[in-house]
């Protein structure tokens, strides 16, 4: 065997006799990808190794400098500790605060990366399975060009079919591994490196989220960038609870599959409802508009308790680790299908269908582990219209007069407000249930994030959760909304067609919507950020869990933004690209506008067109209400690209953000490729990462971060009217930085011409060039190319 | 600005709708036979600055629910003016009163379709007055060449008659003004940068007769930006000395080029798709694709979802046109541009058109020689360049008179390795060591398969 340093290796044989036949000017190749036509020229980074990019992100966090906000002052990794880090302490292994906050920052997206890499190393596996190695890689048929554009920025490949996918991924797989490595005790100590390398995890991240998402929307026939995705049903209101119902938690779509196919075969598909909750239930409707979304992972508890599952089939990712006591307490049989999710289950995966469907209805077994998704669709659908009939008549729901009597046990000790990780007024609606009154209760619904703390805080064992539900039921049946299914790619035609409309300033920007909307009001604040921003004519897209909560809001004419709002890349579009995957597809989207526009070689070229897209595409990442490692990984992906990231107030506990600062002038000057001089291009964008207090101070800074160096003046004058116009209608003021964003008098929107000039005679304002930017120094030579 | 109006004034009320519950009242409408908006240049004594009338019943004398006529003349004088940057001051009513919260205005000229929202009538709104304030303050602000200005709101039906045919003439006017002026008329063209936001080296040249590619910015526009904002992205290229009618290639632009495009781009010809095109940035309509085979052009637009005929999509052609590059034979365009005289005239203008999308062709129709129409295949028609070469033939057209002996012109895309083993596992056995390939795919410039003689004894080892 030939040791293989590399996985890629080339042969060439000049002559050779074989069994074959006689060999001659044979070249071979193993491992390498199948474009052997792509012409354009590789980049100074293919594969990029730790730091290969290290210039590039000092670059960036010199500007964006880490602001540290330790939520736990001790570091327990290793048995030296715990060691104190407050002040200027040393920990014993020498490591100071801002060091080992970065580090857990390190692990936060390592584990992120970990996750989506490892999704879609099991969604490539099964996808060669299904549809073959040679099932050629299609996001988007004619209507796209670029069909990878991050696995072509980061990796110089163009996969071409699936099993060119694998390559990418053991690349990934080797980075995380080291990545993860930097962690440990006695390795990096230095807070920047530390950054940089949450910057390359981040990056990792989204390599392996567009291989997933790829991976899937090419085998199993989603929606190819359809701008008409189907809208599907949405919400606990829409289940149709005379069927059989399966309920699919997680991220993981092969079990879901299987469900709906054995359904399908069996001509079964209009006899058992398939509901789902988090992205699994996404990419359920993008493989059939039958399937149904509940809701985002905060709907777990709400849904299960409800008694409506008759199965539930879990496979991986945010998936509530009771998931299992919880069904048992419904009597729903369980099925895990996860390697990562095995909860204890017994492995009944060398079974058969009949023994395993025997145990589970007979109530010999409340789960199983079963590692075959084809053979757990089978047994989810045939225990689900098994045990359903008897189960129709436990789904009782809690009545007024119940609820009443459980609160009575309340003594108003206010431990559950104090466990409740939003602070919610819980002890006052126990109160007023108690006395009859089921409003206040019944009003924490929507604020709730269903986490389920107050019962464990509760000394007198009141299931508050299950109350608050309860007194919620009328609310709850009229979930019944629609969203518009996963999308998947933004077409290159789209992006050509909002060119003009960006540089005539009829588009003020991208926004994207992304992460879990899991804090106190989130999905009601990022349902109202999105139809605010959509009707100003932003592109708003989003992902996931936010894609649902927006989903669950309606105008006065009774329409949810998915059907009051085009699903096209355009301006005043909601463009729900799918899973949390398939967020690959909105980093993807800026980086073809590079590609587009300049037509600028992405090929193994990552920071010439980080660059571009930070001095050039106004998009800006909300993760209103993230909680994740997976949220921690795919934001450090977007500031790798220069693309900033704000969060909810709870996202300071992900312990730092970027921040740049404005004052500083000296941080704002870009190279000027036109004149070769450095000048002075405003704090645009101000920050990298940063928190927002409140729902309408996130709405002002999303509105700021838009702007860029490059902004043509009819552009910049559309980006300060909403920026000023959001701050005076939710601050009641206009911002006090307008100067730093006027460039020339044409930058001065119309309408505030008066106001604006009087505030620009007041400061030192000088008129200055709008420069062609970059934060590249052109003169220095292309590093070495590295390998 | 607008602290003395009763509602809002501002960009973010555009996408406003006026829903028929929500309206107070319609001006104009499909329901109104006649109705207009016109601005006409004037000279300053024919001005009352400011004024602002409305000739019949005013908003607060109109009944509820109900439709009435509409005629807009603003009036307008300064030294800059012409007549020709009429139209599109004229198209800035419809961007300005849209920002009147609780006033939609829909269309243009004669078909302008406005509403007034209950709510803004109810907070005072009640006086198109208002309007006129607005379009006064704006108009006049974002315009300084206008100088006075003043503004007449007509509701009366017999006021606007009166008025109908005289503005009905004039856009005709203006349509044919547009349509006959040529590059050879004017002394000056415009240079457009906006895309350089993104295409660093894209020079963008509109002139009469070319349309920038975005098909957004006609020559009048550029002239009317140009005047408006001196030092803004459209600005005003000097022809100079005309090198070459037939292509197109003027001594003004070329400099102009290359201070612009960072000196990357030294010629251009306005007029042809070969040697020194006109570059593309990323927004252009269509391309003009030259397909070897025939020698002659394919277009396409950027709409059109199935291969061409030379088995490419618009977005892989777009990949190789775009990026402010000049690429032989990869020419992004405007759709006016295909109804301009000199839409690829250097290089035969559509007798060299061998092929396009059938509803683009229709689409086109006047503006295609009649006798060539036909002769032009479509997707209905052909499907691939040997079927193309077959239908050229068959009618005639043009571009065969430039295909000379039948050559074996060499096929793009097939002089690369081809495949000769996919598959299972694959042992060779070489030298003391043996390699298996499993799922392997080779590929080979050349295969050469003979059998195996039979070795004969005593033969060499």
């Amino acid at each position: 065997m030939l040791p293989l340093t590399e996985k890629k290796i080339a042969l060439t044989i000049k002559e050779m006799e074989s069994g074959l036949g006689r060999i001659r000017d044979l070249s071979i190749s193993i491992g390498k990808l199948s474009a052997a036509d792509w012409t354009e020229p590789e980049g100074p980074t293919p594969y990029p190794s730790l730091t290969a990019l290290r210039t590039w992100d000092r670059t960036l966090l010199s500007r964006y400098q880490p602001f540290y906000m330790p939520f736990c002052d001790l570091c327990c990794l290793c048995t030296y500790g715990k060691c104190d880090l407050t002040g200027t302490k040393k920990g014993a292994c020498g490591i100071t605060m801002p060091a080992q906050q970065s580090r857990t920052v390190l692990l936060s997206a390592c584990i992120g990366a970990a996750t989506h890499t490892s999704h879609a190393r099991e969604l490539v596996t099964y996808a060669i399975k299904k549809a073959g190695r040679d099932c050629p890689i299609n996001p988007g048929g004619n209507a796209i060009g670029v069909e990878a554009p991050i696995i072509r920025l980061v990796c110089g490949e163009k996969p071409e079919i699936l099993a060119d996918l694998e390559t990418v991924l053991d690349y990934c797989e080797s980075q995380i591994t080291a990545l993860l490595a930097v962690t440990h005790t006695g390795q990096e100590g230095d807070p920047l490196d530390f950054e940089s390398k949450v910057l390359h995890a981040g990056m990792i991240d989204h390599v392996g989220m567009e291989v997933a998402d790829l991976a899937q929307i090419s085998a199993l026939g989603y929606p190819k960038a359809d701008p008409d995705a189907p809208l599907v049903a949405l919400g606990m209101g829409t289940v149709d609870t005379t069927k059989p119902v399966i309920l699919v938690i997680g991220h993981n779509v092969p079990p879901s599959v299987a469900i709906i196919d054995y359904l399908h075969n069996e001509n079964l598909s209009d006899h058992v409802e398939v509901t789902g909750i988090c992205c699994t239930s996404i990419d359920a409707t993008r493989y059939s508009p039958r399937a149904k979304i509940i809701g985002p992972m905060s709907w777990q508890l709400r849904y299960i308790r409800s008694g409506i599952p008759d199965v539930i089939v879990v496979d991986e990712q945010c998936i509530r680790t009771d998931a299992l006591a919880e069904a048992e307490a419904i009597h729903a049989p369980f099925i895990a299908t996860s390697e990562k999710n095995c909860l204890g289950l017994p492995d009944r995966t060398n079974d058969t269908a009949d023994a395993i469907v025997t145990d589970l209805v007979g109530g010999k077994l409340a789960g199983v582990l079963i590692l075959d998704p084809e053979k757990a669709g089978e047994v989810a659908v045939r225990v689900a219209r098994t045990v359903a009939p008897a189960r129709k008549n436990v789904r009782a729901s809690t009545d007024p007069a119940t609820i009443r009597e459980q609160v009575t046990a309340c003594t108003q000790c206010r431990l559950c407000q104090r466990a409740c990780p939003n602070d919610l007024k819980i002890p006052q609606g126990m109160k007023a249930a108690g006395a009859g009154e089921l409003s206040l209760l019944a009003g924490l619904y929507e604020t709730c994030v269903g986490c389920g703390r107050c019962e464990q805080a509760c000394t007198k064992k009141i299931p508050v959760h299950s109350l608050i539900v309860a007194a919620a039921a009328e609310r709850i049946k009229n979930e019944k909304f629609v969203i518009r299914t996963g999308r998947g790619a933004i077409q290159d035609i789209e992006i050509r067609n909002v060119g003009g409309p960006i540089v005539l300033g009829e588009i003020p920007g991208v926004i994207g919507f992304v992460g879990c909307a899991n804090y106190a009001n989130g999905g009601k604040e990022v349902a109202e950020m999105s139809v605010e921003f959509a009707k100003r004519r932003y592109i708003v897209c989003t992902s996931g869990c936010t894609a649902m909560s927006i989903g669950m809001y309606r105008d006065e004419e009774g329409k949810t933004p998915y059907e009051q709002f085009p699903g096209s890349f355009s301006a005043g579009g909601i463009v729900n690209v799918g899973s949390c995957v398939a967020n690959a597809h909105i980093a993807g989207a800026t980086i073809k506008i590079a590609s587009v526009f300049a037509r600028r070689n992405l090929r193994g070229n990552y920071a010439e067109i980080a660059d571009y897209v930070h001095n050039r595409v106004g998009a800006v990442g909300v993760a209103w209400g993230a909680m994740s490692q997976k949220a921690a990984a795919i934001a450090a992906g977007f500031w790798r690209l220069g693309i900033p990231v704000v969060v909810g107030p709870h996202g300071t506990k992900y312990r730092r953000m970027l921040l740049g600062r404005a004052d500083h002038d000296a941080d704002w000057y870009v190279h000027d490729q036109r004149t070769g001089e450095d000048v002075y291009a405003g704090p645009a964008p101000e920050h990298l990462f940063v928190a927002a207090e409140t729902k309408e101070e996130a709405m002002v800074l999303v509105a700021k971060l838009c702007m860029r160096p490059n902004d043509t003046t009819r552009g910049r004058a559309m980006k300060l009217t909403h920026y000023i116009d959001l701050s005076q209608r939710n601050l009641g003021t206009i911002p006090d930085d307008i100067p730093r964003y006027v460039r020339t008098t044409a930058d001065i929107p119309v309408t505030l011409k008066g106001e604006i000039t009087r505030i620009l005679a007041q400061s030192d304002w000088k008129e200055r060039p709008i420069p062609d930017p970059t934060l590249l120094s052109r003169d220095k030579p292309s590093p070495p190319k590295e390998r | 600005m607008f602290e003395d109006m009763p509602v809002d004034v501002g960009l973010v009320h555009v996408g406003e709708r006026i829903r028929k519950n929500d309206m107070y009242v319609e001006l104009g409408g499909p329901s109104i036979e006649e109705k207009f908006e016109l601005v006409r240049v004037k000279k300053p004594d024919e001005i009352r600055d400011g004024a602002i009338t409305v000739v019949g019943p005013d908003l607060s004398e109109m009944e509820e629910g109900k439709k009435y006529p509409l005629g807009i003349l603003i009036e307008i004088a300064g030294p800059e003016l012409e007549e020709d940057i009429e139209g599109v001051i004229e198209r800035r009513i419809h961007e300005y009163t849209n920002y009147i919260e609780g006033f939609m205005h829909l269309n243009q000229r004669y078909d302008i379709w406005v509403r007034v929202s209950k709510k803004a009538y109810a907070r005072g709104f009640t006086t198109l007055a208002y309007v006129g304030n607005v379009l006064l303050a704006l108009l006049k602000n974002e315009l300084p060449i206008i100088e006075q200005m003043q503004v007449t709101f007509f509701t009366d039906q017999e006021k606007i008659s009166a008025r109908y045919a005289g503005a009905k003439a004039i856009y005709e006017a203006r349509d044919a003004r547009a349509r006959g002026l040529t590059d050879d008329d004017v002394d000056v063209f415009y240079g457009c940068a906006l895309c350089q936001s993104f295409a660093p080296s894209h020079v963008c040249v509109i002139t009469p007769q070319r349309y920038a590619n975005c098909g957004a910015i006609s020559w009048f526009d550029g002239r009317a930006a140009a005047r408006i904002d001196p030092k803004g992205p459209i600005f005003p290229i000097e022809k100079g000395e005309c090198l070459d009618t037939v292509r197109g290639e003027y001594t003004g632009i070329n400099e102009s080029a290359k201070k612009r495009s960072l000196g990357t781009v030294h010629r251009i010809y306005l007029y042809s798709a070969f040697a020194y095109p006109h570059t593309s940035c990323g927004c252009f309509e269509g391309i003009a694709f030259y397909i070897p085979e025939v020698e002659g052009f394919g277009i396409v637009m950027r709409g059109y979802k199935d291969v061409t005929v030379n088995g490419l999509p618009f977005s892989t052609m777009a990949d190789t046109t775009a990026g402010g590059r000049q690429v032989d034979g990869f020419h992004g365009i405007s759709l006016e541009y295909m109804r301009s005289p000199k839409f690829l005239a250097a290089d035969g203008g559509y007798a060299r058109v061998a092929w396009m999308p059938s509803d683009l062709k229709e689409q086109m129709r006047e503006f295609i020689p009649a006798d060539l129409f036909s002769r032009i295949a479509t997707e209905k028609e052909v499907k691939t360049v040997s079927e193309l070469r077959d239908f050229l033939s068959l009618h005639a057209h043009p571009v065969i008179e430039r295909w000379t002996a039948e050559e074996n012109v060499p096929m793009n895309g097939t002089n690369g390795a081809m495949q000769v083993f996919s598959g299972g596992d694959f042992p060779i056995t070489s030298g003391g060591f043996k390699i298996i390939f499993k799922n392997a795919r080779i590929t080979a410039d050349r295969v050469i398969i003979e059998p195996i003689q039979p070795k004969k004894p005593g033969a060499d080892k």
